[in-house]
Parts: structure tokens; C-alpha cells; sequence
């Protein structure tokens, strides 16, 4: 049996934060890619232009450095707010960027930008006819997306997403290096107390294996609902 | 026929629509009173499915006015053209302006009783029960009432058109349009969809319909237009415009078929 040397619990802890970390991360992602790729979609110019050069912005930085930048970058942007507004208000106010939130946010937007573009592919694939048969019926913009096109343009855009996915949930071991404590960061902690990395990582592995099977469960079910009423695809 | 006393449903006057420098649609009017079935014929190109796509705003016009049962549609000029002032508006008059498409456009994800119910129950707010109640009493209707719960790819052709009459008539509509609803079928089942239709102008719909099936508008129409380079070139009741035509355009045009 694996002997933690008692850093279990933190380990779970960290596991946990883990999880909480890649799902708030994925809502934000997926709720920004949507808007991207509609904003990419539009004929109008300047969501067009924001949408691009967000897209091309994120996917053109590593995401460490994006996450440094954002991270530290943030922390003194707070401090010069708070040293102004105390030289102009005498406002004596603090404020901290939370690593979590901080780490939520950044993944969020960096992987905002590519389900974008996951999402943008997808929406173009829908048949127009489908959507014309909605518009004819007197249903509004909004209806026919939730009614009509999202669900039509999920099928197209599931492969891509769980790639996304996937990547994201790894993409988290990155917040070790803004002093979040992840599973990785607690993991790496006790490798140098203990001398025995090999345990520890081979721990944080077998945990992250778990949960990319249990994700490529979710997306197989969802693939089959998406799937429903076309013969053929892939189920 | 009452034409002249019922009620006029829907009203496009001088119907204008260009294509970068094409001019597709030079002007052109309708009148469709309770009860009228308005056939639309002419080669392709002459812009007659362009001008009935006109009739729901699928396209929108650059030129002319358009009003459904009384209310009319205002447009205002913007930077993508002239456009309908009132978003609400324009889907109001599409709950009440039913479509048919030429490829069917059934919803895939969705089964046959499902795309049924879709509109009435988030456009018009029916309760459940109520539209699933109308749905298979639809259904039946049209001789689909054993395959409510099938996809659309489950079903032939004629099938998913009948299905698609059913969706438009689950609406209650007005009128409605019917945009060549037989050209992508296999000739032996256009016959399913045509009966269907010919029921529903039996039963006094307000039918307006771009056809190819010659027979079956000079059975059912009430009034026939014939449509030539974006313009109304003749119509008329059919037996006229199809029994004694004018122009040399549609003797050409009748004669091919």
C-alpha cells in the first residue's frame, strides 16, 4: 500500500481544490467562448475586432506567463488603486487578489479563447435551414439559440470542448506556481519533505487519471444526447 | 369565391429586393383576403421564392410596405440597410405567417411530436398538455400519427414535408407559405403532400405557394401570379392565366411544362 507518511488528507484537500479550481475555470470558459464565438460571428465590427484580438492574444502567450502576469501584474495594479486612492480620499483600503479567484479567472480566460473557437467552428456547422425554420416560426434570437442552435451545434463542438477540457484540468497544476494549494503544490511539498517524489507524483497522476476517465464518461453520455436523431454520427 | 368582401390577412406592396446590382424584385404587391390561394409560378430566377421569403422577412426588403392582419411592418434605415423597426413586432407577425420550406427543415434533434409542440408551447406560450393534445390530432391529420416519435432522419421525404405542414399548422396560422414543397421530393411521394395541401385549401386556408406542379395550382388557386425577371408579368384566376395566356413569356414558359 502507498504510505502517504500522513500528508493524505492535505492531499485530498489539494485534490479537491483541484476540482473546484477546473469546474468554476469551465463555466467561465465555456460561458466566454460562447459570447467569443457569437462576438466572432457578428457582422458588426467592434465585437468582431474584440473578439479577434482576444483569441489572438491568449492563444499567442503561454498560459504560464499569462497566469504570472495577470497574477503579480494584478497584485500591483491593486496596490497602486489602493495607494491612490488613499493619496486622493484618504481611503485606507487594502486589497488582496486571491490566488484561487485569480487562478479561476485566468484559466478561465485563457480557455474562454479556445472554446471560442471550438465553439465558432460548431455554430457555423448548424445548418442554416434549421435556424430559418425557427426564425419563420416567430421565435426570438435567444430562444433560437437555446432551442435550436445550441443544442444542434453541441453535437459538432463536443469533441473539441472535451479536448479543451481535458487540457484545462491539467492546465491547473499551473496555479501551484501563484501559491494555490493543489493537489501538485502539495504533492511537490512533500516529495521534498519526505525524499520520496516518486510516491507523491505517482499519487497525483493516478488522481488525475481518475478524473480525465470520469470526464471522457461525461462527454461519451453527452455525445450521445447530442447524437440523438442523427444516424450515423458518432455515438 | 367572396374574395373582394373578406378579410385581408396580408397586404406586400411594391416589393423591392436587390442583390448587390441584381434587381430581383422590381415592385411587386399581393393581396391575400381569408380563404385565397395564391400560386406563385415562373422559371427560376424570376424571384418568386425571394419575394414569398419577402412575405415573413426572411429577406428583407429594400423596397415596399408590408402589413398582416391590419398591422403594418415598419422599417428603418441603418447601416446593413433598411430593416424592421421592431424586432417584437416582426416575430409576432411570423407566429401568425406560417412556413413550409423545400428542404423540409425539420428540427434533427427532435422528434416528429416534439418539433410539433416546440413553437406553440416557447412562442405562444401553450401549455404542455394542450399542444401535445393538438400535436397527435395533427398528426393524424396529415397520416403521420404513427410515427410521432421518430427523428426526421427516420422518416422518407414526404414524410418529413407532411410532418413539416404539421409544424406550421400546430402555429394556427393566418397563412401560409409554402416554398416549392415538393421539388426535393421522389415524384411518387410528392401525391401524399400535394392531397395534404389541397385539404387545407379545401378548408379555406390562406394558402400563398411557389409551385412547379402546374395540375395541382390550377386545381386549388384561387388566383395565379406569374412572375418574369423580378416583375409581375400576368395573373389572374387560373383558369385565365393558365387557360388563355397573354403574355408570350408564359405561353413559353406554360408550354414547358
Amino acid at each position: 500500500m502507498l504510505n502517504l507518511h500522513g500528508y493524505g488528507m492535505r492531499l485530498a484537500e489539494g485534490a479537491l481544490v483541484t476540482v473546484e479550481l477546473a469546474a468554476l475555470s469551465l463555466i467561465i470558459a465555456v460561458l466566454l467562448g460562447l459570447v467569443t464565438a457569437n462576438a466572432k460571428l457578428s457582422k458588426r465590427r467592434l465585437p468582431h475586432l474584440m473578439a479577434t484580438l482576444y483569441t489572438t492574444l491568449i492563444r499567442g502567450v503561454p498560459d504560464l506567463v499569462l497566469m504570472m502576469l495577470f497574477f503579480f501584474g494584478g497584485q500591483m495594479l491593486m496596490n497602486d488603486l489602493s495607494d491612490w486612492l488613499y493619496a486622493r480620499f484618504g481611503l485606507d483600503l487594502f486589497f488582496n487578489i486571491d490566488a484561487f479567484i485569480a487562478g479561476v479567472l485566468t484559466i478561465g480566460l485563457i480557455f474562454g479563447a479556445y472554446m471560442g473557437e471550438t465553439f465558432r467552428g460548431a455554430i457555423q456547422a448548424v445548418d442554416k435551414g434549421q435556424v430559418e425554420a425557427a426564425t419563420a416560426c416567430g421565435m426570438s434570437r435567444a430562444l433560437i439559440f437555446r432551442r435550436i442552435r445550441f443544442p444542434l451545434m453541441m453535437r459538432h463542438a463536443l469533441p473539441g470542448l472535451s479536448n479543451n477540457w481535458l487540457v484545462l484540468l491539467k492546465t491547473t497544476a499551473l496555479v501551484s506556481v501563484i501559491g494555490l494549494s493543489d493537489m501538485v503544490r502539495v504533492a511537490t511539498q512533500a516529495s521534498k519533505t519526505t525524499l520520496e517524489p516518486f510516491t507523491f507524483m505517482l499519487f497525483v497522476a493516478v488522481i488525475y487519471l481518475l478524473l480525465t476517465s470520469l470526464s471522457e464518461w461525461v462527454f461519451k453520455r453527452l455525445t450521445r444526447k447530442y447524437n440523438a436523431g442523427f444516424t450515423g454520427g458518432r455515438s | 369565391m367572396l374574395t373582394n368582401e373578406s378579410e385581408v390577412l396580408l397586404k406586400a406592396e411594391c416589393i423591392a429586393k436587390r442583390f448587390g446590382d441584381t434587381h430581383v424584385l422590381k415592385g411587386i404587391s399581393l393581396t391575400a383576403r381569408r380563404g385565397d390561394v395564391i400560386t406563385l409560378i415562373g422559371s427560376s430566377g424570376s424571384g418568386k421564392s425571394t419575394f414569398l421569403r419577402c412575405l415573413n422577412l426572411l429577406e428583407q426588403p429594400d423596397g415596399g410596405e408590408l402589413e398582416i392582419l391590419g398591422q403594418p411592418i415598419r422599417f428603418k434605415m441603418t447601416r446593413h440597410g433598411r430593416l424592421p423597426e421592431d424586432d417584437k413586432r416582426v416575430q409576432w407577425m411570423r407566429s401568425r405567417v406560417a412556413m413550409v420550406f423545400q428542404s423540409f427543415n425539420l428540427w434533427a434533434h427532435m422528434t416528429l411530436v416534439e418539433n410539433i409542440i416546440e413553437a406553440p408551447i416557447h412562442v405562444l406560450g401553450m401549455p404542455r398538455r394542450k399542444a401535445l393534445d393538438r400535436a397527435y390530432e395533427l398528426l393524424a391529420k396529415v397520416g403521420l400519427d404513427e410515427r410521432a416519435d421518430h427523428y426526421p432522419s427516420q422518416l422518407s421525404g414526404g414524410q418529413q414535408q407532411r410532418g413539416a405542414i404539421a409544424r406550421a399548422l400546430a402555429m394556427d396560422p393566418d397563412v401560409m407559405l409554402f416554398d416549392e414543397p415538393t421539388s426535393a421530393l421522389d415524384p411518387e411521394l410528392v401525391g401524399d403532400v400535394l392531397a395534404v395541401m389541397r385539404q387545407l385549401a379545401e378548408e379555406g386556408r390562406t394558402m400563398v405557394l411557389v409551385t412547379h406542379e402546374m395540375d395541382f395550382a390550377r386545381d386549388v388557386s384561387t388566383r395565379i401570379m406569374y412572375l418574369n425577371q423580378g416583375e409581375v408579368e400576368e395573373e389572374g384566376p387560373p383558369q385565365r392565366v393558365l387557360g388563355s395566356p397573354q403574355s408570350v413569356r408564359l405561353r413559353q414558359f406554360l408550354s414547358t411544362r
